[in-house]
């Protein structure tokens, strides 16, 4: 995890459009999306369904790109799309940490095969066996030990998802973009998962974390509403 | 690496790249059979030609090259010559010993006369004789005639008791017409004494000596006499069995080196007009099988100074035109075709080039005073013709089939392209939420494509291994298949009976938790094995299939040698395919929106 200087954001949203086409029919999302998070902060942005949420997150994550013309989006002040596909996909590889509500664990491969996929994607620390012993001590931390061989078939939702936070923190991103991480699970589950989040975040890690429960977005440090496709900071918000 | 992971996990984990490599691997094996039956049929009709006639042939029809044998010394003298032998040739009419009664049958051959010990050199004459040595029923058989064509002088030699044995002895012999139920050769040794046996045995040089059933075959004499031999299938006594053997049908009975045969052949004069009939009735002493079924059927072997008297074409006299009384000169006796064998090395068309210029030169150097000249090369009669070329008609429409052949299964490699197509476009399609967590974690474009690609390439590469494996299989086997078709064992229907039985409980069982797969899947496993079993049945009941009929396919072997030039390039384009077939769906894979990917369903 780099430093980043001063009062220059981790990362940044400037201003993003995404309109989506279904067919003929264009369907605007954001409209003038703009937010700032700080290193080491935990980001909130809480919305309706359908609201776009999401699409900030997949924006900011670089797996999606905003419309024409329609904003950027910076990373320690640099702007992401400007990148090359290949520094794009080192972004997304080193910098991001995704985790998804459908957990979306890859289903042929054992538990600590998907941990450690980034890894070997993006050939970071050293030998397959470094990152073969960091995913084992990450799903130990996550109490996933005895679950290292299985598929993710036969792993509950919570343990689903703490395989997908593993595998997001294998590369030791900078951000963790967490998408509903709770959305599929039982409160008490989905408790535990946001207390591992937790958990990383005082260890220093920049989270960001989009939901539509009000009680889930307490959680975090910072709160921001995404309304009619424009972001509402607190001072704004109603 | 993470790639290589990927696709071996998504190739062991599904079905569907299982049938991918089972469809691969059929066509290119069915690929790989056709073209080596076809290739196999191909050469077996160029070898076997050039077996049968060597290198080059010097032909000229009807009335026949005179001074053939200065002809053939002169080619000789050449280093790259290796041997040079004449043939007279000409069509006749042979009377068969069968039936049993007075009317015998006749048979249309192709009459070759030859010198035995020349033409044995020039071709493998030797190897293609049919009986080395007689089998324990036909010396029997070759026995009971010796008694009964030798009964007088036989009477001299025995007494009374010993010739009423030896009457009841043969008399049962020949009325079972089976040696193993009646022993006659042991039976006689025991009755006669050496010296009567010696006698009795000396009445036919075949039975004290074995090897002269192949001598006499190889000389066309049988003691001193002029014989034939004849093509296997010529006589209507030899069957061909299941196995490729044949067999002489009524227990060795009709085994022809027992009988005479009388041929006719119908000489014509210069003017083209035919002379009246010669006919000459000859001892067949062997057969002979060159495995080109049209030949084999046909063609009887005598010995050249037979056909040339027979047609006319030996040495006669030179009469004056307005005196016949005063001889004038000796008309040469002619060959019809003269074949020709170059050393080892040579090709045929360099030994045909230098055979015509000898042939030109041997004219060239003929004496003025010779009254009769062979014909220069400009006569239209006269060819000089290469195996290849003499085969030509042969081997033309087939070399035509072949390339039609390839050409038409060159789709199959376009079906394998559109199945792989259609596979992967299936698997992309199921794998999309996949491709969009690998982009989401960092994948680039070019690493999805490689998984799809690597994926194919195994497919491709197993697939066709598997399908030349199942290609040399079933064309080593091919005979044997045919012959199984033919008769297919009543064991194998049983078998798919008590098999689709078994199915048929056990998709009733299944069937009650009331899935539908089983039932589906039983249903399948139950019509394949019983029409299995009821096709057996059927086929047993029409007397067998027969797909390679000999009389149609020239030969009585299918090929079963594999094209491997055309195989490899088979494996290959079909592995090529395999790649092209994925392409398209690999790239689409790549170029997928992870977002889209992820929403996937």
């Amino acid at each position: 995890m780099n430093d980043t200087p001063n009062n220059v954001p981790i990362l940044e949203g400037r201003h993003l459009k995404k309109t989506y086409k279904l067919g003929r029919a264009s369907v605007p999302v954001l409209l003038d999306a703009s937010l700032e998070i700080q290193q080491g902060e935990w980001m909130t942005i809480l919305g309706s369904s359908g609201s776009g949420k999401s699409t900030v997150l997949h924006l900011l994550g670089g797996l999606d790109r905003p419309d024409e013309g329609g904003g950027e989006v910076l990373f320690r002040g640099e702007s992401v799309w400007a990148r090359s596909n290949r520094q794009i996909n080192q972004f997304r590889n080193h910098e991001v940490g995704f985790v998804f509500q459908f957990y979306h664990l890859l289903p042929e491969l054992s538990v600590l095969e998907n941990t450690i996929l980034p890894a070997m994607i993006g050939r970071l620390g050293g030998s397959t066996t470094d990152s073969r012993a960091r995913g084992i001590a990450l799903l130990e931390q996550f109490g996933l030990g005895h679950r290292l061989a299985h598929r993710p078939r036969e792993l509950s939702g919570g343990e689903r998802q703490r395989a997908a936070i593993a595998r997001a923190l294998i590369n030791r991103p900078s951000i963790l973009l967490a998408d509903e991480p709770t959305g599929n699970l039982d409160e008490e589950t989905g408790s535990g998962i946001l207390d591992v989040i937790g958990q990383l975040h005082k260890d220093g890690l920049t989270v960001v974390l989009v939901t539509h429960n009000m009680e889930i977005a307490s959680r975090g440090e910072c709160c921001v509403h995404l309304r009619h496709g424009q972001i509402e900071h607190p001072a704004t918000m109603a | 690496m993470y790639q290589t992971l990927l696709t071996t996990r998504y190739l062991t984990s599904r079905v569907i790249p299982l049938i991918a490599v089972a469809a691969v691997a059929l066509c290119v094996a069915l690929v790989i059979v056709v073209v080596s039956v076809m290739s196999g049929f191909l050469n077996m009709v160029q070898s076997s030609g050039r077996t049968l006639m060597g290198d080059v042939i010097i032909t000229y029809g009807i009335s026949g090259i005179p001074h053939y044998d200065d002809l053939i010394t002169y080619f000789e003298n050449d280093p790259n010559v290796h041997a040079a032998t004449p043939i007279v040739d000409g069509w006749g009419l042979l009377r068969m010993p069968y039936p049993d009664s007075e009317a015998k049958q006749s048979e249309t051959v192709q009459v070759w006369g030859i010198e035995p010990t020349s033409f044995a050199k020039v071709t493998s004459f030797d190897e293609s004789l049919q009986w080395k040595t007689p089998t324990d029923n036909q010396r029997n058989w070759l026995l009971l005639d010796a008694i009964t064509s030798n009964q007088e002088n036989l009477r001299e030699n025995l007494n009374d008791e010993q010739w009423n044995e030896l009457v009841i002895v043969v008399n049962s012999a020949s009325n079972t017409m089976n040696f193993e139920s009646v022993s006659l050769w042991t039976d006689l040794q025991e009755l006669l004494d050496e010296s009567q046996w010696k006698l009795l045995l000396q009445y036919d040089e075949r039975l004290h000596n074995p090897n002269a059933l192949f001598q006499q075959g190889l000389s066309l004499s049988q003691n001193g006499k002029e014989g034939i031999v004849s093509g296997l299938h010529v006589s209507e006594g030899n069957e061909r069995q299941k196995d490729g053997t044949y067999q002489v049908i009524r227990n060795d009975y009709w085994w022809l080196p027992r009988f005479d045969g009388t041929l006719t052949m119908l000489p014509v004069d210069a003017q083209g007009g035919v002379i009246e009939p010669e006919s000459i009735i000859m001892p067949f002493v062997n057969e002979f099988q060159s495995g080109v079924f049209m030949i084999d059927e046909s063609r009887v072997f005598v010995p050249i100074n037979v056909s040339q008297r027979l047609l006319h074409l030996d040495t006669a006299e030179i009469v004056d035109v307005d005196d016949p009384s005063i001889i004038v000169g000796i008309d040469p006796a002619r060959a019809t075709s003269i074949l020709i064998r170059g050393i080892k090395g040579i090709g045929a068309d360099d030994l045909q080039v230098r055979i015509a210029n000898m042939y030109d030169s041997f004219l060239a150097g003929l004496p003025n005073d010779t009254l009769v000249f062979p014909p220069t090369r400009g006569d239209p009669g006269l060819t000089i013709h290469t195996w290849e070329e003499q085969q030509r008609r042969f081997t033309g429409p087939v070399e035509k089939e072949r390339e039609l052949m390839r050409t038409l299964f060159s789709i199959v490699y376009l079906v394998v392209a559109a199945l792989i197509l259609s596979i992967f476009w299936s698997i992309v399609f199921e794998k999309t939420r996949d491709i969009g967590i690998l982009r989401s974690i960092g994948a680039s474009r070019g690493s999805i494509v490689w998984i799809f690609l690597q994926y194919s390439l195994v497919i491709g590469i197993v697939g066709s291994g598997l399908g030349l494996f199942i290609g040399w299989f079933i064309t080593k086997n091919i005979n044997t298949i045919h012959d199984a078709m033919g008769n297919p064992p009543l064991g194998i229907a049983i078998v798919a009976f008590v098999l689709a039985t078994c199915i048929a409980i056990y998709t009733a069982i299944k069937s009650r938790s009331g899935q539908m797969l089983p039932i589906v899947l039983g249903s399948l496993g139950i019509i394949t094995c019983s029409g299995i079993g009821a096709l057996i049945l059927f086929i047993r009941h029409i007397g067998g299939l027969v797909i390679w009929d000999a009389s149609v396919y020239y030969f009585s072997v299918i090929p079963n040698q594999v094209d491997w030039p055309s195989s490899l390039v088979t494996v290959c384009g079909a592995i090529l395919f395999c790649l092209l077939g994925a392409v398209i769906p690999a790239a689409k894979a790549a170029d997928t929106d992870p977002v889209k990917a992820l929403r996937h369903e």
